[in-house]
């Protein structure tokens, strides 16, 4: 038990459907777990519930059927013991980014000197020294997502819930975060739930890549990614073995691709 | 780390724009006072010319009046009287609309049980209730304070009201995540995030207060501006109404001032971004 530090169990959904008696399920039986210092990758279509496993482990819902277990606790409250970095940057537009990192420790009661330091620690590692008193409209797409990991990591939640953080910036952006991503991980030894809709994206920074299927949403796959570490992000397909391990993803995940429903 | 991050424009544009502010900031002034420079000119030649000076008075005569008024200390106790009752109207007005629109913002089933009644109240024109009013609180400053501060209250009630409710759900999750309780909530999201509704209420507010304040004393009073303005007009001094009436001006562009100082210092993030609601 000790080494899993979060496990899904049996996960079942129903949202209500709209002018409609039937519920509909979004997500059928699902169960994995995460391992402590592990980093998971959940892929799958778009509209299966992804978000939705990452919104029972910070605990905003609670699942119809099933239980989310964080070190062993079901979690039927709010979980302050995970980070979560959304889609959109999120930082609050009133505050400057060095406020905005230094929030959740106030809200923490850590001390004043403790806070500067930690904020500058947090603000450094993401590299964005020299803009503490920039508010967030001051500053690049790029960086309002560098500052929203940094408002994450200072607090060094247990867990690390990322929901396609990195997919409304550019290109090039994005593959300079994936590769910071991977050394602040590595570094901080975090354990990080990522969703994403991006093959590549999952096989290069995961440990383990989860696929599931289109509504109702089950689990087809947890395959293993045992690419040494750092992995190239720039270049995917010159790491060794990732065409393999990509394939092995790409294989449980095309048959969702061509059906042709609606999603 | 390398990253694609553009800088913000801090000091080489502010300089430019400052050397560009110092040529045109007096031309905006200029440009500014020029309508109504031009609107006096023709009122002072319009008046015994194209219609009677005992119907509009003219700008001379107006400012001559101002001066006996102030010289002679005629119009302090009406001032003074006014002044309060703005001033009371419109704190007790925007207090009670920021207490309520918030409660009911936050709390979505007070809302769905109080919303229709303050929405039929809202249809109410106010001014109706300025004879109640005067027979309730008496025709001292009472019935004035509460007709002001009722026109007052459900403006500013519905900005914090639409203001508290548009807060956006995911960065009030996020803060619960971080680990906020309610009264972090409220400090660190709520408010700041409804600051822009609450002081586009607060700047909305200001000409009601005064109409409300104006039409109860214009009803019945003892002391007030509202009379001054209604006795001068009752006893054909058409400069006498337009001195009032000038003083009711000075009132309004001094709060307007502060209010629009308030809002620089309290909303310092959004004018540096221009995002927020909607200013009419």
């Amino acid at each position: 038990m000790n080494d899993r530090a979060l496990v899904f169990e049996g996960i079942g959904q129903d949202f209500p459907a709209p002018g409609q008696r039937s519920k509909v399920r979004v997500l059928d039986g699902i169960s994995f777990d995460v391992g402590h210092g592990k980093f998971i990758a959940v892929i799958g279509p778009s509209g299966c519930g992804k978000s939705t496993l990452l919104q029972m482990a910070a605990g905003l819902l609670l699942p119809t059927r099933g239980a989310v277990h964080h070190r062993g606790r079901k979690i039927t409250s709010i979980n302050t013991e995970v980070g979560f970095v959304p889609q959109q940057a999120q930082l609050f537009p009133w505050k400057t980014l060095a406020e905005n990192v230094e929030l959740p420790l106030l809200l923490r009661g850590v001390a004043a000197n403790e806070r500067r330091e930690r904020v500058a620690h947090a603000l450094g590692s993401v590299g964005l020294k020299g803009f503490e008193r920039h508010f967030p409209s001051q500053l690049s797409g790029g960086m309002q997502k560098r500052g929203s990991i940094a408002r994450t990591l200072v607090y060094r939640p247990d867990i690390i819930l990322m929901d396609e953080p990195f997919g409304a910036l550019d290109a090039q952006t994005r593959m300079v975060m994936q590769s910071d991503l991977q050394t602040l991980s590595m570094e901080a030894g975090a354990t990080v739930v990522f969703v994403t809709h991006d093959i590549t994206e999952a096989v290069l920074l995961a440990d383990h890549v989860i696929v599931l299927s289109q509504r109702p949403s089950r689990l087809l796959a947890n395959i293993p990614i045992d690419l040494p570490r750092p992995r190239n992000m720039f270049e995917p397909f010159r790491n060794p073995g990732f065409d393999a391990a990509y394939d092995a993803v790409w294989t449980e995940f095309r048959s969702q691709i061509d059906t042709g429903r609606v999603h | 780390m390398t990253d694609t991050a553009y800088h913000a424009p801090a000091q080489d544009t502010s300089e430019r724009r400052g050397l560009a502010a110092s040529v045109a900031r007096p031309l905006q002034w200029l440009l500014k006072l020029l309508p109504g420079i031009a609107l006096l000119l023709f009122w002072q030649w319009a008046s015994g010319r194209l219609i009677k000076e005992i119907y509009v008075s003219k700008p001379t005569a107006v400012a001559q009046r101002l001066y006996e008024l102030f010289a002679s200390g005629e119009i302090y106790p009406h001032l003074w009287t006014t002044g309060q009752e703005l001033v009371f109207g419109y704190v007790i007005g925007v207090a009670g609309g920021v207490i309520a629109g918030y409660a009911l913002g936050r709390s979505p089933r007070l809302a769905r049980i109080f919303e229709p009644y303050v929405m039929a109240f809202y249809g109410i024109p106010k001014i109706a209730l300025a004879p109640l009013f005067i027979i309730w609180f008496g025709i001292g400053m009472g019935s004035k304070i509460a007709l002001a501060s009722i026109m007052v209250f459900f403006l500013v009630f519905y900005n914090v009201f639409a203001g508290v409710r548009s807060v956006d759900r995911e960065l009030v999750n996020l803060t619960l995540i971080m680990g906020a309780n309610q009264r972090q909530l409220t400090y660190h999201v709520f408010l700041p995030a409804a600051a822009p509704f609450v002081m586009l209420g607060m700047r909305l507010a200001i000409p009601y207060s005064v109409i409300g304040v104006i039409v109860g004393e214009f009803t019945s009073s003892a002391q007030g501006l509202g009379l001054f303005i209604h006795e001068a007009s009752s006893t054909y001094d058409p400069a006498g109404v337009f001195a009032g009436i000038v003083i009711l001006l000075a009132f309004v562009t001094i709060a307007n001032v502060l209010a629009g100082r308030l809002e620089r210092r309290l909303l310092r993030w959004r004018a540096l971004s221009g995002a927020g609601p909607i200013d009419i």
